[in-house]
């Protein structure tokens, strides 16, 4: 027994004592590998636009470009096209204008995945910097009428590239005016009043309250959906906007579609055929966001 | 056997690697460039040394039956430790080497010491052992390294050593997996030919 008692014991005290050693050297580390990460983090953004600052609108996806004198330059967004081997990182910066600023690819050791030879030349700046100043229409390959060399050999990657900077292009220019646009789901409405910043407004009309617009986010099938809807005092929605998502591409991506949203008019949609994880998470969660703020629509 | 021996005979004679053919996973996936393929010597010399080390001191105390999971919880805590001083000082060597810096734990290498060498000898001796077999899989992995990243992608440690020319179309497939494979083979026959026959 005491030999029993004995294994007990040594497992024990040597569990405990790594255990220790452990938390004091996290405790030490952990603030030098957040500063690092921001630093690596701050150092990418910083390369595809020229600013001082970067605030954060979306996590790790959005950033609003400030200069020194606390002037929006533009806007940095992220994206992860499909590429040949997997998700392609690309951070692209946008000036005032919607062009183009600088494109930069992660690099292999950052999580590329595209052949080591052939794919990975989309971080060249060859290639990369043909990005600079162009906008919209623009961003394609030359093959797909756009005005983007491809790299030889390496057609899908290049292709890849493209795609996801204009589909950021498309999906982030709103963000370089004025910051979110809530006529878009309130229509009738002539002013905004906030009463929670940044996710409730009261909708005037006339000095009358006529309802109210919130930003509300739920988890979707891939990552988070941010959305903003508008709601009359008769507990009708006005109209919704989809502000986020990042579903699968040509499945819950038709979230986004204006036939789907503007159902939303006459009452709440049926999910959609393949897509029902993002459509009844979109669904639930207005629903939700309408119960919550009741009180505000009397 | 003196302790020069003990030393020396992890770094060519009984190299991990290239002779007693283990710890052939991580030389065989981060050896595509020298910095990767040191930094992982490196981290694995790291743990090597302290856990045999640590485990020779405790060796008379550890009951028989228990031994492998108290190595492994020794193991493993040094692991972890390089693990957050790496992510925290060398990010980018962090990021290349992924997943295989948690995996130095399994490596059979240093569970491998720890049970046939550490847990039966001297601190000093123990330390010895550690540091030879850790260099020179260090050793292997960086002349890997080297060769493949230097035909692969016409670099040393990430400068330019040949023309443009050579630049613009390398080897590819030395940095590619296969590449990984002929090294080793190509190292391993060496090492048959001019080195084993001294010990036999």
């Amino acid at each position: 027994m005491t030999s029993t008692r004995n294994m007990v014991l040594t497992l024990l005290i040597v569990a405990i004592v790594c255990s220790v050693i452990l938390s004091f050297v996290y405790s030490y580390t952990e603030p030098l590998i957040a500063e690092t990460q921001n630093q690596m983090t701050l150092d990418g953004l910083k390369q595809v636009i020229n600013a001082q600052e970067f605030v954060e609108i979306i996590p790790d996806t959005l950033w609003r470009a400030v200069d020194s004198s606390g002037m929006l330059t533009g806007i940095v967004f992220r994206v992860f096209p499909q590429g040949y081997g997997g998700p392609i990182p690309i951070t692209v910066g946008l000036d005032l204008d919607g062009k183009v600023t600088g494109v930069r690819v992660a690099s292999a050791a950052e999580g590329l995945k595209e052949t080591p030879g052939l794919g990975v030349k989309i971080t060249e700046p060859e290639f990369k910097d043909q990005f600079i100043g162009k906008c919209g229409p623009a961003v394609q390959l030359k093959n797909d009428g756009g005005e983007i060399d491809a790299i030889t050999a390496a057609t899908i990657s290049s292709r890849a590239v493209c795609n996801g900077v204009k589909k950021g292009i498309e999906t982030y220019l709103n963000y370089l005016e004025k910051p979110l646009d809530k006529k878009c789901v309130f229509s009738g409405a002539q002013e905004f009043v906030e009463i929670i910043k940044d996710t409730l407004w009261y909708a005037l009309k006339d000095a009358d309250t006529v309802g109210i617009v919130f930003i509300g986010i739920t988890q979707g099938f891939v990552d988070c959906i941010k959305f903003m809807v508008g709601v009359g005092t008769d507990a009708k929605i006005n109209g919704v906007k989809i502000l986020y998502s990042n579903e699968t591409e040509g499945i819950g991506e038709v979230i986004r579609e204006e036939e789907f949203l503007d159902k939303f008019k006459q009452g709440y949609p049926e999910t959609i055929t393949g897509a029902t994880v993002s459509s009844q998470a979109l669904i639930d969660a207005i629903k939700d966001y309408i119960t919550r703020y009741k009180e505000y629509l009397k | 056997m003196n302790k020069w021996n003990l030393f020396t005979r992890g770094l060519v004679k009984e190299n991990a690697v290239l002779v007693l053919m283990i710890g052939l996973c991580p030389a065989l996936a981060v050896s595509s460039t020298v910095r990767d393929a040191f930094g992982m010597g490196l981290a694995a010399t790291f743990v090597l040394l302290f856990s045999n080390v640590i485990i020779s001191i405790m060796r008379k105390k550890i009951p028989n039956e228990v031994r492998i999971p108290v190595f492994i919880l020794i193991i493993s805590t040094f692991v972890t430790i390089i693990d957050y001083v790496m992510q925290a000082f060398q990010p980018d060597l962090y990021r290349a080497l992924g997943v295989f810096v948690p995996l130095i734990v399994v490596n059979c290498m240093i569970l491998g010491r720890a049970e046939a060498f550490a847990s039966k000898n001297s601190i000093i001796n123990s330390m010895l052992d550690g540091l030879g077999v850790g260099l020179g899989f260090t050793l292997a992995l960086t002349v890997m390294g080297a060769v493949r990243e230097i035909l692969g992608n016409g670099t040393f440690l990430g400068m330019a050593i040949f023309g443009e020319g050579f630049k613009k179309s390398p080897v590819i497939f030395m940095i590619l997996p296969p590449g990984a494979f002929l090294v080793i083979g190509v190292l391993k026959a060496l090492i048959n030919k001019y080195v084993k026959k001294e010990i036999q």
